[in-house]
């Protein structure tokens, strides 16, 4: 009796492991077919789209990729990444004493305060830029970086802000009351000894506020333009890849050179991206 | 302590991110409430016209019939695609709850396709799935016709809402897995000495201490699928047709591209609202079941 319970509780973790391998192929398998065939000529990849031949593999075609002045490889990574640093910069730093102000004030205006904040989260980010392309227009910063980094940094404000407010409620409030009472100014309580210890929720922000501005396309085409000499690598790829979706000596290798730098990033800090994730949803 | 300076400071320190926040959220959606009004072309030197509710009754009537395929495509997706991405993820989180090097390694795959741009998703899908992509040509090299994966209307709407799954999936299980990490380990147990099956278990213990996660995933599925652009872009581009084009898509490629501001503005107030109400009916018709997971715990 418990022999063949052991053995079924074995056989279930068998098929279970088995069921896990499977999906697991199935969901890279699109990745192996950009990544073998960003190596074969066009005739090779339409006669054997997942076969790879180590006699006929050429990085010619990855080369012409990365010289593509559609699609400017190594200042799309700078510009895409400065994008992922200021828009946290000024997300995170607009957003840091806002939320301490209305987490240690609990009068009705500043719950009010936080809902008008929170309510942002409601609006799409890529819908409501039609609008705010005229504001941009007014204040002369259309198709500038600023202009651009100050947009991509508003959407992320009401995320950021909630989770810091919620964060900082659980802060025992005499941490901060002490250092007053010793003369510490509301700016040095703030930085000096509330901001060190709001480290995981600041990192929590960082990489999801980073993972949309480094995903974002629509917000760089639009307010850059699609004439415009900084290229994201989204608009970069946009620019290199869609009147040539049929021509995959340009679609694999440009997709290639697109994806590995975000995947090794993610493969390092996985952990840190998903454990991440969970956390603000649940202080979502 | 709490003199007039200190609120006059106090007050300060909101206003740096109010003011990035109201000039570039706040106003605009000003901006676009006062420009549904109107008909113009945003061109600086001619004023917005004022029509009154002329581009609601367009929406609404859809004279030129354009309109309405993209909300019932929208529809769909929204419906469909939260109902697969949630119960994919779900049934995943089951699969992938015990944490072993090995699941942690399922996990992280499962999860990639998230921080890959939903354009570069699109590209990448419409190079396998498309007429002369990769699937195809393994068909015909087989000697079997092939399939209209993005050329046929109603194959190119379930495609795109597979490759939305797909590129989604991952975030609606890693919700599940942290909400499958606040089930009540003994409850579980004590449900299983007393005889309960593993359905049994999980339609009594766990599916009612998910309660929370679920109305966080619903949501959190639901606003993202009603804003679906990107990956139709690269997809398919709307296409067949006007078959994939969805209410983002009609917004920014057909109405703005074509200079329709106060059209474009009235659409998007219609998407913003409808996702504000969506959101609450579905956090207020959760709000029986997160009693029931409280009651739990």
């Amino acid at each position: 009796m418990s022999l063949s319970g052991s053995r079924s509780a074995r056989t279930r973790t068998t098929l279970r492991n088995g069921a896990i391998a499977v999906l697991s192929v199935a969901m890279l398998v699109p990745l192996y077919i950009v990544v073998v065939n960003a190596f074969k000529p066009q005739q090779e990849i339409l006669l054997s789209p997942l076969g790879f031949d180590p006699a006929t593999a050429t990085t010619q075609f990855l080369q012409d990729a990365w010289t593509n002045p559609n699609f400017p490889v190594v200042s799309g990574y700078a510009v895409t990444l400065f994008l992922v640093v200021a828009c946290n910069v000024v997300a995170i730093g607009v957003s840091v004493p806002t939320a301490y102000v209305i987490a240690r004030t609990p009068t009705v205006l500043f719950r009010v305060l936080l809902m008008f904040f929170v309510a942002g989260m409601f609006i799409p980010a890529q819908i409501i830029l039609v609008p705010a392309i005229f504001v941009l227009k007014a204040l002369h910063l259309m198709g500038t970086l600023p202009g651009l980094v100050l947009f991509m940094s508003s959407t992320m404000i009401p995320f950021t802000l909630f989770i810091f407010t919620g964060y900082i409620r659980m802060l025992p409030r005499s941490l901060d009351e002490a250092a007053a009472i010793d003369g510490a100014s509301q700016q040095r309580v703030l930085w000096r000894i509330v901001f060190p210890l709001m480290k995981p929720i600041v990192a929590t922000a960082f990489i999801l506020n980073a993972l949309s501005a480094w995903n974002d396309f629509v917000s760089p085409q639009l307010i850059l333009g699609p004439g415009s000499s900084f290229r994201t690598i989204t608009t970069g790829v946009y620019a290199a890849v869609s009147s040539y979706t049929t021509n995959y000596e340009i679609v694999f290798p440009t997709l290639l050179l697109a994806v590995v730098p975000i995947l090794l990033i993610f493969v390092l800090m996985q952990r840190h991206v998903m454990s991440g994730l969970s956390a603000g949803a649940v202080k979502g | 302590m709490l003199g007039r300076r200190g609120a006059l400071g106090r007050g300060l320190m909101t206003v740096p991110a109010a003011l990035v926040y109201i000039g570039l959220m706040v106003v605009p959606v000003g901006y676009a409430v006062y420009y549904s009004f109107t008909e113009y072309n945003g061109i600086p030197t001619q004023a917005p016209e004022w029509v009154g509710l002329e581009n609601y009754t367009r929406i609404f009537t859809d004279p030129t019939g354009d309109m309405h395929s993209s909300l019932w495509v929208t529809g769909v997706i929204a419906v469909v695609g939260a109902f697969g991405v949630n119960v994919i993820a779900l049934g995943l989180a089951l699969l992938l709850r015990r944490t072993t090097p090995f699941t942690a390694f399922a996990r992280a795959v499962m999860f990639y396709p998230h921080v890959l741009s939903a354009l570069i998703v699109g590209f990448l899908w419409q190079a396998i799935l498309g007429p002369q992509g990769a699937v195809n040509n393994l068909l015909t090299g087989s000697g079997r016709s092939t399939l209209p994966f993005l050329s046929d209307p109603d194959w190119a709407l379930a495609t795109m809402i597979a490759v939305i799954v797909w590129a989604q999936l991952g975030v609606q299980l890693v919700l599940y897995l942290a909400g499958l990490q606040a089930v009540p380990a003994d409850l579980q147990e004590a449900a299983t000495l007393d005889g309960a099956g593993r359905v049994q278990v999980f339609q009594h213990v766990t599916w009612p201490a998910l309660a929370p996660t679920v109305t966080v995933t619903i949501v959190t599925s639901v606003l993202s699928l009603l804003k679906v652009y990107e990956v139709v872009l690269g997809l398919t581009n709307g296409g067949p047709g006007d078959a994939t084009q969805t209410w983002a898509y009609e917004i920014l490629a057909v109405s703005f591209a074509n200079n329709k501001v106060g059209l474009a503005c009235a659409q998007a107030m219609l998407l913003i609202v409808v996702a504000g109400i969506l959101s609450f009916t579905i956090i207020a018709l959760r709000r029986r079941a997160e009693e029931g997971a409280e009651a739990l715990s």
